[in-house]
C-alpha cells in the first residue's frame, strides 16, 4: 500500500526575531540575533541575564477573542498568533463539513504555571517556604478556574481546537527540546494513515520566566555571556558555552497531497518522513560518538524513501552547548560521510536562540521556507569553527542560494529523545509521482 | 500490516501492585479509596483518594538512587514498565544474542509514554527561595543556587519516565511522550499500535503514569465540580464527581513476527483504536457524547470488528455528572441493541488521569483472560440519564474475547481502544 503524501500548505511564526513569518525569515537570512538583556522580569541577580525574547508582541491585538485570552498564558498567545497565520497562509480552515477530518498535534512546553500565579500561591499559602494546605483552601489563586485552566498541559491544544473547530484526532506531546519535531512527525502520520486529511501542527513555549531561567542556570546550560547577548548563541564555534534561551511558536498546516493539489494550494514542501530514537545515555546529553541521533537521522531518510544523496540542507539542532554540537557533528559525519562536503548545515538557533518545545516546529517552518526560496539561512556568530565540527559545510556569513531538493531538521531533547524530520521540494515530489512513485 | 501482540503487562495502583492483584481487588467489590495519608488533607473540602506505592517509594525502583532525579509520578511509571518488561521475558532473550544482534534489537525497541505533564508540586520547590527573596527577583536570582537543587529542571521533566525506562532497559528505538490529560495513556497504546503497523519498531513498551493527588490540583477539580467529597459512583443517580488515584500501567507490545521470532508469551493483542474531539474548550463536554461515539466507531472500523463482536466495554466511568451521562449516550448510539456488558474500574482505584486508560486496558485484558466483566460495586441506582446502559453491581461473563476501553480527557477529547486476548 502506497502511503498518502503530505503537503505543507501554510506556515506561521512568532519568534524572537520577528512576530510573523516574513520578518522572522528575513532576520534568519541576515543572521540577526534576537538575544538581548531580559526585559520581562528583573533578571539582574541571575548568572545568565540574557535571552531571546519575543519583542513587542501584543496579545490583545493578536487574539481578538477576549474570553479565550483569559484561558491563555504567554506561550499560548504565541501559539494562537502563529496558528492563525498558518491557517490564513494556507487559505483553508475546518468547516462543519470537514471538522472531523481535521486533526491537531502540538508540542507543549513543560512550564504549566506562570510565575505570577506561582508567586500568588507562595505569598498566600506558603509564606514560610512550605505549602500550608489549610491556607490554600481560601487562596484566591488556588480557587481561580482561569489559573487552573492556564496551568494545564492540554490548555494550548484545547484553545486551538476550539478556536478553529477541529474535531478529529488531537494530541499534545512533550519530549523537552524534541517536542516540536515529534509533534510535526505525529501530524504527518495522521494524514499518512488516514486519521485525518488536514492537520494543524506546531509547538509553543516560553521558559523566559524566573523559574524557567533558574532551571537552566542551575544546570549551567545557558550561555553566561551577559555583555554580548547577540553573540551568545554560536553553534559549532570553538568558544561556544551554552544556549541562548528563546521563546515563541511555529505552526504548519498539513494536507493530503492530492487534495492540496486539487484545490490549487501553494505547496511549500512535502513533509516526507521522520525518524525517532532514544539516546538512552544521560538525561542531558547524547554520547560524543552521536549514538542515538545517528539512528534517528537514518530512520528519517528511510522513512522518506531517500538516501544521503538526496539531502542538500540540514537545519541542525545546534544548541551551542559544548556537548550537543560535538555529538551532533559526529552523528552527521557518521550518517553522511563524504556527502558532508556537499550538504549545507546551519543552526538557526544562532539567531533565534533555543525555543525548547517550540524549536522543532519553528525549524520545520524554516526548512519549508528554505526549500521554497532555495535559500539556506546562516549559522550566525561563527568565528572559529570547532575542529570537532570542521567536517560540516556550515553556512557562514551570508545565506547560500540554490535549489534545495530535500532538507532535514534535527531536534534532540533532554531525556534523550531524538527527532529528525525530512522535507522534499514539491518539484521532486511531483517528479516522483509522475514516475509512478 | 503488522499485528500488535501484547507479551507482558505491569501495573501499580492503590488496588495492588500487579494486574492480578488489582483485578482481584475489583472482583472482591472493594473500593480502596480512603482519606489521603501522604499529606494532611483535613482542611480540603474533598480528601479521599487512592494512594499507591506504600511508605517507601524507592523500593519500587530498579535503582534507589534514581529517586533524586525523578518525581512521585515517575516512580510509578518506571516500576510498571520494569514489571511489563520482566513479564515479557524479552531481556533474557536479548542477552542470549551476540553483541551485534543485541544492538539491533535495542535500536528497534521503542518506548511510548502517556504522562500527566507538569505538576504543581514540583514548582513548590521554589517556595523556600521565594520566601528568602521576599518578592525581590534580584535576590531570587542571587540566592538561587543556595536554595534550589541543581537537578530541579531534570527532576521536573514530563518525559522523565521515557528517559529513565530507556536508560534502564537500553531502549533506543522510536518514542513519544504524550501529555494530554486523561487520554494520554490510551493514546500511548494507540500510537504503539500505529508505530508497529508502520514498521517503526519491532517492539515497544507503552506506559501510562500519573500522580495527581496534590492539594492545589484537588482544590481546582473540586471547585470545578469534578471531584466528589464522598465517593465515586459511576452512572449512579447520586454521583457527584470523581476521586483521584495514582499509579501506572505498562504493556510490552510486539509485531507478530518479532514476538514469534523469540517465542514470546502471548497475553493479547491490540486490534484497533480511534480518537476524536469536540472542539468545545478545555472543560466542556458535549451532552450527546458525539466525540466519544465517533471515536468508538473509528476504533471498531480500525480493528475490523462489528459492535456485536465486542464482549465487554470498559467505560471511562469517572463519576462526574456530564461525562457519565454523555458516555452512556455515546455507547447507546453506537451499540444500540448490540450493547455488551458495560463496566468501569475507577470506582475501585480512582481516576489516574494520564495513567487511567493504560491501567484500564491492562486490567481489561486480565478480566478477558478470566472471562469476567467485573461489577461496579458502588452502583446503587442507575441514573435515568444513563438508562439502557448495561451496567451491573455484580460480576458477569464476557460476551467474547474482545474488549473496548474508553478514555476521555480535557479539551473534549476521546479515545477508544479495542483489545483481544
Amino acid at each position: 500500500m502506497r502511503l498518502r503524501r503530505v503537503a505543507i500548505t501554510g506556515v506561521g511564526l512568532v519568534t524572537p526575531v520577528g512576530n510573523d513569518v516574513a520578518t522572522s525569515w528575513a532576520a534568519l537570512q541576515a543572521g540577526r540575533s534576537g538575544g538581548a538583556p531580559i526585559e520581562q522580569f528583573d533578571a539582574s541577580g541571575f548568572s545568565t541575564r540574557i535571552a531571546a525574547e519575543v519583542k513587542g508582541f501584543d496579545v490583545d491585538a493578536a487574539i481578538d477573542d477576549r474570553k479565550l485570552r483569559k484561558f491563555l498564558s504567554r506561550p499560548h498567545g504565541f501559539a494562537v498568533a502563529a496558528a492563525d497565520e498558518a491557517l490564513r497562509d494556507a487559505g483553508i480552515a475546518p468547516t462543519p463539513a470537514t471538522a472531523t477530518r481535521w486533526g491537531i498535534a502540538v508540542g507543549t512546553g513543560m512550564m504549566g504555571v506562570p510565575y505570577a500565579d506561582l508567586a500568588e500561591v507562595h505569598d498566600h499559602s506558603a509564606p514560610a517556604g512550605e505549602l500550608e494546605v489549610a491556607k490554600l483552601v481560601d487562596d484566591p489563586s488556588a480557587n481561580d478556574p482561569m489559573v487552573f485552566c492556564r496551568s494545564q498541559s492540554s490548555a494550548g491544544l484545547s484553545a486551538l481546537a476550539r478556536r478553529y473547530g477541529i474535531r478529529g484526532y488531537a494530541s499534545s506531546v512533550h519530549t523537552a527540546c524534541a517536542s516540536g519535531g515529534q509533534a510535526v512527525g505525529t501530524a504527518m502520520k495522521l494524514i499518512r494513515r488516514g486519521n485525518a486529511d488536514c492537520v494543524l501542527t506546531g509547538g509553543f513555549d516560553s521558559m523566559v520566566n524566573p523559574v524557567g531561567l533558574a532551571g537552566f542556570c542551575l544546570l549551567s546550560a545557558v550561555s553566561p555571556d551577559n555583555d554580548t547577548p547577540t553573540r551568545a548563541s554560536r553553534p559549532f564555534d570553538i568558544t561556544r558555552n551554552g544556549f541562548l534561551l528563546g521563546e515563541g511558536a511555529g505552526f504548519l498546516v498539513l494536507e493530503e497531497w492530492q487534495a492540496a493539489k486539487r484545490r490549487g494550494a501553494h505547496i511549500y514542501a512535502e513533509l516526507a518522513g521522520d525518524g525517532n530514537s532514544l539516546s538512552s545515555y544521560r538525561i542531558t546529553d547524547s554520547p560524543p560518538d552521536g549514538d542515538g541521533p545517528i539512528q534517528a537521522m537514518r530512520q528519517s531518510l528511510a522513512n522518506a524513501g531517500m538516501t544521503i544523496d538526496d539531502i542538500d540542507y540540514i537545519n541542525a539542532h545546534g544548541t551551542s552547548t559544548p556537548m550537543n554540537d560535538r555529538s551532533e557533528s559526529a552523528a552527521i559525519l557518521r550518517v553522511f560521510g563524504e556527502r558532508c562536503a556537499d550538504i549545507g548545515v546551519s543552526s538557526t538557533k544562532s539567531s533565534m536562540g533555543h525555543l525548547i518545545a517550540a524549536a522543532g516546529a519553528v525549524e520545520s517552518v524554516v526548512c519549508a521556507l528554505a526549500i521554497r526560496d532555495g535559500t539556506m539561512p546562516v549559522n550566525a556568530n561563527l568565528t572559529e569553527v570547532d575542529p570537532d565540527c570542521a567536517h560540516l559545510n556550515l553556512v557562514r556569513d551570508t545565506p547560500r542560494h540554490g535549489r534545495i531538493r530535500a532538507a532535514l531538521s534535527n531536534s534532540f531533547g533532554f531525556g534523550g529523545s531524538n527527532s529528525c524530520v525530512v522535507f522534499r521540494h514539491p518539484g521532486e515530489t511531483e517528479a516522483l509521482i509522475a514516475a509512478g512513485g | 500490516m503488522a499485528r500488535a501482540i501484547i507479551t507482558g503487562t505491569g501495573a501499580i495502583s492503590s488496588a495492588g501492585q500487579t494486574p492480578t492483584e488489582i483485578l482481584d481487588t475489583i472482583l472482591a467489590g472493594k473500593s480502596v479509596l480512603a482519606p489521603i495519608a501522604t499529606f494532611d488533607a483535613s482542611a480540603l473540602p474533598a480528601s479521599l483518594a487512592g494512594e499507591a506505592g506504600g511508605s517507601d517509594l524507592r523500593k519500587l525502583l530498579p535503582d534507589r538512587k534514581l529517586m533524586k532525579f525523578i518525581r512521585r509520578t515517575d516512580v510509578f511509571g518506571i516500576h510498571a514498565a520494569a514489571s511489563a518488561i520482566e513479564a515479557s521475558d524479552v531481556h533474557a532473550w536479548r542477552e542470549s544474542l551476540d553483541a551485534e544482534d543485541a544492538v539491533r534489537v535495542s535500536d528497534r525497541f521503542g518506548c511510548i509514554v502517556g504522562s500527566g505533564g507538569g505538576t504543581f508540586d514540583s514548582q513548590y520547590d521554589y517556595f523556600p527561595l521565594m520566601t528568602v527573596a521576599r518578592d525581590d527577583l534580584h535576590a531570587f536570582g542571587e540566592e538561587l543556587s543556595a536554595n534550589v537543587s541543581p537537578m530541579w529542571l531534570l527532576r521536573s521533566l514530563p518525559n522523565n519516565v521515557l528517559c529513565h525506562v530507556g536508560i534502564t532497559h537500553n531502549l533506543k528505538g522510536t518514542n513519544a511522550c504524550i501529555t494530554h490529560h486523561s487520554i494520554s495513556g490510551t493514546l500511548a497504546l494507540c500510537e504503539t499500535l500505529e508505530a508497529l503497523r508502520a514498521d517503526e519498531a519491532d517492539r515497544i513498551v507503552a506506559v501510562g503514569h500519573d500522580a495527581p493527588i496534590e492539594p492545589q490540583n484537588l482544590l481546582y477539580y473540586y471547585r470545578a465540580g469534578l471531584v466528589s467529597p464522598d465517593g465515586l459512583r459511576p452512572f449512579d443517580a447520586s454521583r457527584n464527581g470523581t476521586i483521584f488515584g495514582e499509579g501506572a500501567a505498562a504493556m510490552v507490545v510486539e509485531t507478530e513476527a518479532a514476538a514469534a521470532a523469540r517465542g514470546a508469551p502471548r497475553r493479547g493483542e491490540i486490534l484497533g483504536s480511534g480518537s476524536a474531539s469536540e472542539a468545545l474548550g478545555i472543560l466542556a463536554i458535549g451532552a450527546d457524547g458525539d466525540g466519544l461515539a465517533r471515536a468508538i466507531t473509528l476504533a471498531l472500523d480500525d480493528a475490523g470488528v462489528a459492535a456485536q463482536d465486542i464482549g465487554m466495554i470498559v467505560g471511562h466511568a469517572n463519576g462526574t455528572s456530564s461525562s457519565d451521562a454523555s458516555e452512556a449516550r455515546a455507547i447507546a448510539r453506537v451499540f444500540g441493541a448490540a450493547m455488551p456488558p458495560v463496566t468501569g474500574f475507577k470506582w475501585a482505584f480512582g481516576h489516574l488521569l494520564a495513567a487511567s486508560g493504560a491501567l484500564e486496558a491492562v486490567i481489561a485484558l486480565e478480566a478477558l483472560h478470566r472471562g469476567v466483566v467485573p461489577g461496579i460495586a458502588t452502583l446503587a441506582s442507575l441514573d435515568p440519564d444513563c438508562a439502557g446502559l448495561r451496567v451491573s453491581r455484580d460480576t458477569r461473563a464476557t460476551r467474547s474475547d474482545t474488549a473496548l476501553v474508553l478514555s476521555r480527557g480535557f479539551g473534549s477529547t476521546n479515545t477508544a481502544l479495542v483489545i483481544r486476548v
